[in-house]
């Protein structure tokens, strides 16, 4: 339950977040945001100054193979972040990507040179000599130099983080040990930590991958163009990739083209504090990583091992706690296990931080919603660019995601075999998202004619097994040309994926992602509702329809209070909880409407707790929605009864005299809006009903029989006077309540000494007792009851008036704060068949008791009713016309215009008899009061 | 339908918690195997097993065992639609699991189609040999939730193979044959073309647990 609730309040946050741009409408990045992107850097760089330039890069460690590599002067940009310097050519941007780490610049020096020229020279640690003349105006030259100085100034604190890092490398070792020509100190060049492989080797037959050449090409480029923090990109590097990474240099590289490397020479020792800090420590993440340990690569020898199992716990345990909102999603396991073959923990880790945040975001969250929209992707592109076959697809009904799912998620680790999702992680982590589209793509390209010929998904997903297993054989068996024989279908496969879908890119992507986004969010939404509110206990009074908008408040509520907060709970606290309140009952008080402070609120905290089952001082939407089921509840004991338990906090099932003052506080924040007249109960709709039909009856004697009597605009309301008697009424009933609750309340004595053949004597004893402010009391339910129902405003507000305040049928938006409350007076007496019928019944009672009666007169006072004459009670014929809307509209309107010169009815002495009694009793009450606070 | 054997597909769903053993219980059934450590389901997986049951009918259970993770169940309307059978299992020593199960049969009877024929499995009885103590689900509980919501109930050991082809019969039993109810595949052509494909799947299925269960 808990763990639906995180997800929904993840969903709920995500489309919020969404909401607040126009949809469709692609989210612009900046220009600090693509920079990034583009060279993987972390989020912390931004373009500190620009300039264009043409670069020479030399090495002086390699100068034998300058025949091979001549020396090209790139024309392009120069950018200057906080941390990096980097270039790219403006040839292709790929030809010279040179990025830089400014802890890797040993010397910068000025190159003399001719007066219009302005040329700088950087030295880096792996003697990469980088040429740099500056195109454009001076004066921009030297403020470039300058911020570069400024940079370089800044940055020297980090430079002595520079040696232990290199350390780390495997470059640097290979880079040391074949420079080296004296094999005493070769040996004394130690191997850095790396991945599982190197104790439990390399998944595959390196020999046939050819591991040791691939190997030396790298190490003469990794010497000629420089290698880990600061390195050139050329064209061989990306030919160099897409051949295959050599095994032991696999998990360097794998962290230098995802930028993974830039992150853990930023954060270095994050790692290990992350498990410190949580050291111990339990969540659902962990018992779900716990579950699948001894099940991710079960087939590499190293995870049957204690060693490699605990690496990959504490990868995947790491990551759990920097990132809670993904937490654990199974397939993590999986590519986490494979990096760990290569890297180390800490290299796994922000590898895999990378992975889940920026190449697949959303794949592992707690909705998956980034699965399911790539799936949508997926599918569009696949009917874009195999319009056949997806038609063929479409037609018998096979869902492609069924298939081609699993291949995102787990970066095609468990569909294929290892070595060559390994090849094509090598590809993903440098080209990004779309390498795992164009592949996917390619897969269905070169099966399609075979996938035309199925018809279910069954032999759909068991043709690609077998194409998956057959990945090393020759594409052309048959073929007479002995290269095109050696290809692999492996081969053939990355071929059609870069080739004949290089037109899949970036952009599209991101187009294609941002069309299906919204739908795929509100479908993610909605699945979470209906199931959340399946799963919800059995409720006794609440409706679906009740349900559904307690939820949607529910989270509404939450998101608005946490997203400021910027964080995702499913919980709400009290302060959201009023906020969530207010939307369904009238009787929640706003600050501005309601002089509030502690003991004013104590209803509602008591409710709060009375909700909060588990005593964590928040409530789930299951606590809220058994609580609103309670409440929600016409039944007048039950109702009673669980009133009474908000305030018998300890179940004792009697509650202290300090208590029932506050229970008494708590009917009068109940009653607050009808003491204020802004609704009205039963009882002062029924007088209302009763003075109009008074009204009409002496209308009709005043007037005479015959005279037909337009029923609504003759008679008028003096709104206030009802409103007030209303109101005293309530304080009356409050006053009363506290009066018997004390009246009847146990003294709490010790039993024995009561002489129980004495009865007179103990009652006043007893009730000397409660009135006695320093001797303790109680009240018990039964006794409670009894107090309310012996006031007819109290039963009626059990029964039907604290419901009729609480709207569950309304959608409400948080925006609009309280339930509005129309003028009560419109809605309450709006019910002039009632008002007809009480007409009707007197007019019959006073014909028969004077003997006045004539036909006419009935038929026409039945002619206001006559259509009502067949309906049953409760019924109303929604076609007929009643006379209702027009009676209360000219009844307001005549307010005014008519009251003053109509006598006041005569039931207003009685009105002011009952006041003067109320505020005697108030005035009584009160004194009483006093008396026990002192 | 007297003489000629007929063979009839039926795509069976699995669902429930991580690692309550819908997968090992696919094995068994389909393989006659069981792995220690199986790796977790990603998405879903899907096998095929056939199934003979007496009266001359053959049943061709196509299996979509899925995700059992939390957060995969959005995923899982996309394996479940059209599904004629569902085991929808827990693992007796996890309470979780069979709360869990309890949200699987609301679910699939509200969205699921009409008339599915469900079996829930209380899985992993072989740990009992062990320590009777680690049940933490009563046989009582699984029962009462079955004839609660009208399920097949069986308690299971993937590990051991108790219990588990019959539960496979059971459904295969329960399914309405093809000629009363049309479920829209044209089964026999399916069939006679998937003959050839699908050999492999039952050539271990020669012990004699599985002696339903050949072809």
């Amino acid at each position: 339950m808990s763990l639906f609730n995180t997800l929904r309040q993840k969903a709920s946050s995500i489309s919020l977040f969404d909401n607040t741009k126009p949809q469709n409408q692609p989210k612009k990045l900046t220009k600090d945001e693509l920079f990034r992107e583009e060279f993987r850097l972390p989020e912390s760089e931004s373009i500190v100054d620009e300039i264009n330039t043409e670069v020479l890069i030399v090495s002086q460690e390699d100068t034998s193979s300058d025949k091979e590599h001549s020396n090209i002067v790139y024309s392009g940009k120069l950018y200057l972040t906080h941390h990096y310097l980097i270039f790219r050519d403006s040839f292709d941007n790929k030809s010279c990507v040179f990025i830089a780490n400014l802890s890797t610049i040993k010397k910068v020096e000025r190159i003399p040179s001719k007066s219009y020229i302005f040329a700088l020279s950087i030295l880096t640690h792996n003697n990469l000599k980088v040429l740099i003349q500056f195109i454009g105006i001076r004066s921009k030259s030297e403020q470039f130099s300058h911020n570069l100085k400024l940079q370089l100034k800044s940055n020297i604190p980090n430079t002595k983080k520079l040696q232990p890092f290199l350390d780390t490398l495997y470059s640097e070792f290979l880079i040391k040990k074949n420079s080296t020509t004296d094999p005493e100190k070769k040996n004394e060049i130690k191997l850095p930590e790396g991945g599982l492989g190197l104790i439990y080797k390399f998944p595959g037959d390196l020999r046939k991958l050819k591991d040791k050449s691939k190997l030396r090409l790298w190490f003469d480029y990794l010497r000629r163009y420089g290698r880990n923090l600061s390195i050139s990109r050329q064209k061989m590097f990306f030919k160099l990739l897409r051949v295959g990474l050599p095994s032991r240099l696999r998990g360097e590289m794998w962290e230098l083209t995802t930028g993974a490397m830039y992150l853990r020479f930023e954060n270095l020792s994050v790692y290990h504090k992350i498990l410190e800090d949580n050291e111990g420590k339990q969540s659902v993440a962990i018992e779900e990583i716990e579950k699948d340990l001894n099940r991710s690569l079960p087939e590499y020898p190293a995870y049957q091992t204690e060693e490699g199992i605990n690496r990959l716990r504490r990868v995947l345990t790491a990551y759990s706690w920097k990132n809670p909102d993904v937490g654990y999603c199974q397939a993590m396991n999986i590519v986490a296990a494979a990096l760990l073959i290569f890297q180390t923990e800490e290299q796994a880790f922000w590898t895999l931080s990378i992975i889940c945040e920026r190449y697949v975001p959303g794949y592992y969250s707690k909705t998956m919603y980034g699965t399911l929209l790539d799936q949508k992707v997926f599918e569009s592109l696949v009917e874009k660019t195999m319009p056949i076959l997806w038609s063929h697809i479409a037609k018998n009904d096979i869902q492609l995601s069924v298939v081609s799912l699993p291949w995102f998620l787990s970066l095609f680790l468990n569909s294929m075999p290892l070595v060559f999702a390994f090849r094509i992680i090598d590809i993903f982590f440098l080209h990004g998202p779309k390498t795992l589209f164009q592949v996917a793509l390619a897969i269905l390209r070169i099966n399609g004619e075979e996938l035309l010929e199925i018809d279910d998904d069954g032999t759909f997903i068991s043709i690609l097994k077998d194409y998956f297993n057959q990945l090393d054989d020759s594409a052309h068996p048959t073929s007479s040309d002995p290269k095109f024989r050696s290809l692999t279908k492996f081969q053939e496969l990355l071929i059609v994926a870069f080739k004949e879908f290089s037109n899949i890119t970036d952009d599209l992507i991101t187009k294609e992602r941002n069309k299906h986004r919204p739908s795929i969010m509100s479908n993610v939404e909605s699945f979470i509702k209906k199931s959340q509110i399946r799963n919800l206990p059995r409720c006794k009074h609440l409706k679906p329809e009740h349900l559904s908008n307690i939820y949607d408040r529910f989270y509404e509520c939450i998101s608005l209070n946490n997203i400021t907060l910027g964080i995702g709970s499913s919980t709400m606290t009290f302060d959201t909880f009023r906020e969530f309140l207010s939307g369904f009952c009238d009787w929640v008080l706003h600050d501005d409407e309601y002089n509030y402070n502690e003991n004013e609120n104590d209803f509602l905290h008591r409710l709060f707790r009375n909700w909060d089952r588990q005593k964590q001082g928040e409530l789930t939407l299951t606590d809220v929605v058994e609580g609103l089921d309670n409440f929600y509840n016409d039944d007048l004991l039950e109702a009673i009864s669980n009133f009474f338990q908000i305030y018998d906090e300890n179940n004792s099932e009697e509650v202290d005299r300090e208590t029932i003052l506050q229970i008494s506080e708590g009917l009068l924040y109940l009653t607050k809006r009808l003491q204020d007249g802004l609704i009205l109960d039963k009882l002062t709709q029924e007088s209302i009903e009763n003075y109009i039909a008074d009204q009409i009856i002496s209308k009709k004697k005043q007037t005479g029989s015959d005279d037909k009597i337009n029923l609504p605009s003759e008679v008028e309301i003096n709104k206030e006077l009802f409103q007030r008697e209303q109101g005293e009424r309530y304080l009356s009933s409050a006053s009363n309540f506290i009066g018997r609750a004390f009246e009847y309340a146990q003294p709490v004595e010790d039993v024995q000494l009561i002489d129980l053949g004495n009865s007179k004597d103990q009652k006043t004893l007893k009730a000397n007792a409660a009135l006695d402010p320093n001797h303790p009391l109680t009240l018990n339910l039964p006794t409670f009851r009894m107090v309310v129902l012996a006031d007819e405003t109290y039963e009626l507000l059990f029964t039907s008036t604290l419901l009729s305040q609480i709207h569950l049928d309304r959608e409400t938006k948080v925006t609009n704060k309280s339930g509005v409350l129309r003028d009560m007076f419109d809605g309450l007496i709006a019910d002039g068949r009632r008002v007809a019928n009480q007409v009707r019944r007197r007019m019959d009672s006073t014909a028969n008791n004077e003997n006045q009666s004539t036909k006419s007169e009935k038929s026409k006072l039945n002619s206001i009713n006559d259509a009502e004459e067949e309906e049953e009670e409760d019924e109303f014929d929604m076609n007929k016309d009643y006379i209702t809307d027009e009676l209360l509209n000219n009844a307001e309107l005549q307010v005014n215009d008519i009251s003053d010169s109509h006598p006041i009815p005569k039931d207003d002495k009685l009105i002011e008899r009952m006041n003067d009694l109320t505020l005697n009793n108030t005035e009584a009450h009160s004194e009483n009061l006093i008396e026990f606070e002192h | 339908m007297s003489t000629q054997r007929s063979v009839q597909s039926v795509k069976l769903v699995l669902l429930g918690e991580a690692a309550v053993g819908k997968s090992s219980l696919v094995l068994r059934f389909v393989s006659n195997d069981f792995q220690e450590n199986k790796e977790p389901t990603i998405g879903a997986a899907f096998l095929t097993q056939r199934c003979s049951l007496g009266n001359n009918k053959t049943i061709k259970f196509e299996i979509w065992d899925t995700a059992g993770q939390e957060r995969f169940a959005s995923l899982a309307p996309m394996y479940y639609r059209n599904a004629q059978a569902a085991l929808v299992v827990y693992d007796i020593t996890k309470p979780n699991s069979f709360i869990k199960a309890r949200h699987w049969v609301k679910e699939l009877k509200e969205q699921a189609s009409q008339g599915i024929i469900i079996a829930l499995i209380g899985n992993k009885v072989d740990i009992l040999e062990e320590d009777e103590s680690l049940r933490k689900v009563s046989l009582e509980e699984g029962e009462n939730l079955a004839k609660e919501e009208e399920l097949l109930f069986f308690e299971t050991s993937a590990k051991t193979s108790f219990n588990v082809n019959d539960v496979f019969l059971a459904i295969g039993n329960k399914i309405p044959n093809n000629d009363q109810i049309g479920n829209g595949n044209n089964n026999l052509g399916n069939n006679e073309r998937n003959n050839g494909n699908r050999v492999e799947l039952n050539i271990k299925n020669d012990s004699p647990q599985s002696n339903n269960c050949n072809c």
